[in-house]
């Protein structure tokens, strides 16, 4: 069945709701209205509103009564109704959810999901990709699908995971990408990467949207006889090291592509890895391309140039297979 | 006096249908009359002011002190009747009471010997609030303590040397050094959340715990503290709004201790008592003397109750004082002594002791002091214990950051949720949505 990334999340959780009843939602209008972007349109009539709950607007009480109802035994899906806001239950994320089993062994299976990222012209406070405020919690799981498949699959499996998950919906791929989802059950397993494209001669590691721009790219390199491999992380925290070491190892030159800001960005903690890993295979730099060191501006052309594009990768590519 | 029953008067947003709330049995009310009524348990109304003035020291230097004003004269009043508790209950609370102190007298010492790792917080002048409130709640009921509330662990079943192994980081300890203090919690038998030092975040927690209980067709009691520093976060508007609108039964302790580390309670809000912010949620609030076990107690019970019957939080303030710094390092020098004189003869043990032994006579002299020596006894051998575990090794530091391999197997704690499926099937959605 073909499915837009949007229907795909959607028909995720809903069937978690289905085959499980310790699944339940909370979130800022959610209910009726079936939430900003509508990914849970229809869940009150089928699910009561007893398991989709409308919420206050009040992201720390969200959060910490999804972690409240996790220690009983539930299962919460908490809805930011922008993953800017996600900020204002920082604390509750960070110092109480993050640490709980490590502290006292208490396990937190929630999952804090909602859309992410630029493309769209949403403002400073609307096209954020505040992954990695989190990605540098131990105790929490980054997930940051880039495929309708992999978003179900994906949030099925945070779902179903002991340990508070946090799902990064990309807002730009919502209802523009569709793909092939099986009807049957499944879930895609989490920290494990995915090779989007084989290649020879260069790996762009990346995630998310970003994956569909690796791709344009690719599409443009391919007349130039330059032949990239994409390898889509799908998770940021854990990272996939092995995958990461074994795209170098195969092509070994290497761009690290993301959306948010450069300083700080998971790149750097990638370039890392493969110094550990890999550093002996590298034949070349290893190639930043992320946002600007800015918040993400309003107008149209100033977020097109704060954003990375694909004429981004298409020079840094040829510069780096000249290399 | 007593809390106000929802069958006899409005709350004050109009009894709303509650959205979610399976067993309310609040009755829409044909009246929009609005009661803003705070019953206050108290025996007496101690008025203060603290504020900030400029003395001279010997050489004419200026200084910003403190200085009380009020009545601080004022009789000590008697212990109010409960009108719950019988002798023997009574005497339970003024054990854990004493077990309480005696604990953290223990401690103390522990600390001035140099075994603690950090400092050591105290709740003295407190144990009336922990310990009652504590007492109140059913085993199935839930609470989290503040880093003072230690006796509220006693009661909850908690050994003494769990508290003394996490204060020194013992590998025995129940975060296995990983974390001190009270930091710590138990999900299987003893219900409590563990706190963290960030003030209020527990606020909603609880309120989630009720929420989870809820959805699994249980109505709990879920219990937690705050001081009058803690309720100035916004997560604490966040939590009892939040536990308000859902109906939840969040009882909590507004601990009014007059002083959050060195800033009097003048600095932290405005309105006369912390109990009014009650009114802003709708939700009842009430005022009880937090060094009389008996107040503590019943308003505890009555909030209680009302959890178990589905009608939602309760805001509970306690008016006592902090009788110490605001850990041991802390002399409470910026505190005019006045203040600690007054609040000193209304010790909760002391108020209790001659209540019980001498207004009551439900405990001879000869008992009370075999009482006071089995606790003695009882903390000695706890001190012994903690003492004698072993610190934990280095590479304890590692693991555990994530739940894996099967480490605890996830089941909802009071049996699986009774759903009701609408006959709404899956179709994909063509809705109108925001930023395209």
């Amino acid at each position: 069945m073909q499915l837009t990334y949007l229907e795909a999340i959607r028909q995720g959780i809903w069937e978690e709701m289905d085959r499980d009843p310790t699944v339940f939602c909370l979130g800022e209008d959610i209910g009726i209205y079936g939430g900003a972007f509508k990914v849970t349109d229809g869940f009150i009539d089928r699910f009561g509103a007893e398991r989709v709950i409308d919420t206050p607007i009040a992201e720390s009480a969200i959060v910490g009564a999804a972690f409240g109802a996790s220690l009983t035994g539930m299962r919460p899906v908490a809805e930011f109704q922008f993953m800017d806001f996600i900020g204002c239950a920082f604390n509750q994320i960070s110092n109480m959810v993050a640490k709980t089993h490590y502290l006292w062994g208490a396990p937190a299976p929630l999952v804090l999901r909602g859309p992410s990222g630029g493309y769209v012209h949403g403002g400073p406070f609307h096209s954020q990709n505040p992954e990695m405020w989190f990605v540098h919690n131990p105790g929490l799981k980054v997930i940051c699908p880039a495929t309708p498949y992999d978003a179900k699959g994906l949030i099925k499996a945070a779902i179903r995971d002991n340990n508070p998950c946090i799902f990064f919906e990309h807002k730009y791929l919502y209802r523009r990408i569709k793909g092939e989802v099986p009807a049957e059950d499944y879930v895609v397993p989490i920290g494990k990467a995915n090779i989007a494209r084989e290649g020879r001669d260069l790996s762009i590691i990346t995630y998310a949207a970003m994956v569909h721009t690796a791709l344009e790219a690719a599409e443009i390199l391919k007349n130039d006889g330059i032949d990239l491999e994409i390898l889509d992380l799908r998770t940021v925290s854990p990272l996939d090291r092995e995958a990461i070491a074994q795209t170098v190892k195969k092509t070994n030159k290497v761009i690290i592509l993301h959306e948010h800001s450069r300083t700080g960005g998971l790149a750097g903690e990638i370039a890392a890895i493969i110094n550990e890993e890999a550093f002996d295979d590298l034949d070349g730099p290893v190639v930043r391309i992320a946002g600007l060191d800015s918040p993400v501006p309003f107008s149209p052309p100033q977020e097109h140039h704060y954003l990375p594009k694909v004429e981004d990768v298409v020079r840094e590519a040829r510069r780096l297979k000249a290399y | 006096m007593g809390i106000r029953k929802a069958k006899s008067k409005p709350t004050s947003n109009g009894n709303r249908p509650r959205n979610g709330a399976s067993s309310s049995k609040a009755k829409p009310n044909a009246t929009n009359l609005r009661t803003y009524s705070i019953p206050d348990y108290r025996l007496e109304h101690p008025n203060f002011t603290v504020r900030q003035r400029i003395e001279k020291d010997r050489l004419g230097h200026e200084h910003v002190r403190y200085e009380v004003e009020g009545d601080l004269n004022a009789p000590v009043p008697p212990i109010r009747d409960s009108k719950y508790l019988d002798k023997k209950q009574c005497i339970e609370i003024y054990r854990w009471m004493l077990l309480n102190r005696k604990m953290e007298v223990a401690l103390e010492n522990l600390y001035k010997q140099g075994k603690v790792v950090g400092g050591v917080y105290f709740g003295l002048g407190q144990e009336a609030c922990s310990c009652a409130s504590a007492y109140a709640l059913d085993e199935d009921d839930w609470f989290a303590p503040m880093i003072r509330n230690q006796g509220s662990l006693l009661v909850r079943g908690f050994a003494a040397s769990d508290t003394m192994m996490q204060y020194m980081a013992k590998a025995d300890s129940p975060t296995k050094g990983r974390d001190g203090t009270s930091h710590f919690g138990d999900i299987e038998r003893r219900n409590m959340v563990s706190p963290i030092s960030m003030l209020g975040d527990l606020i909603p927690v609880m309120a989630g715990v009720a929420l989870g209980a809820r959805l699994q067709g249980r109505n709990l009691a879920v219990m937690t503290y705050i001081g009058d520093g803690g309720q100035s976060t916004g997560v604490t508007y966040e939590g009892i709004n939040f536990a308000a609108v859902q109906n939840l039964g969040l009882v909590l302790f507004v601990e009014s201790n007059l002083w959050a580390y060195s800033t009097p309670s003048e600095l932290q809000y405005r309105c006369k008592d912390l109990a009014e912010r009650a009114i802003g949620y709708g939700i009842p609030g009430v005022i009880v003397d937090g060094t009389d076990a008996c107040q503590v107690y019943d308003a505890a019970h009555e909030a209680v109750d009302r959890a178990h019957r589905g009608e939602g939080p309760t805001l509970i303030e306690a008016k006592m004082m902090r009788m110490k710094g605001h850990a041991i390092h802390d002399a409470a020098s910026y505190v005019p002594k006045p203040m600690f004189e007054f609040w000193k003869k209304r010790d909760p043990i002391a108020r209790f002791e001659n209540y019980l032994v001498r207004e009551k006579k439900w405990l001879t002299a000869k008992e009370n002091e075999e009482l006071i020596a089995s606790v003695e006894t009882e903390i000695e051998a706890e001190r012994e214990t903690a003492v004698n575990s072993p610190m934990p090794t280095p590479e304890s530091a590692e693991g555990g950051v994530y739940c894996e391999d099967g480490c605890h197997e996830i089941k909802p704690k009071y049996g699986a949720p009774k759903v009701k499926k609408g006959t709404s099937t899956f179709k994909q959605t063509e809705a109108a949505v925001h930023l395209r």
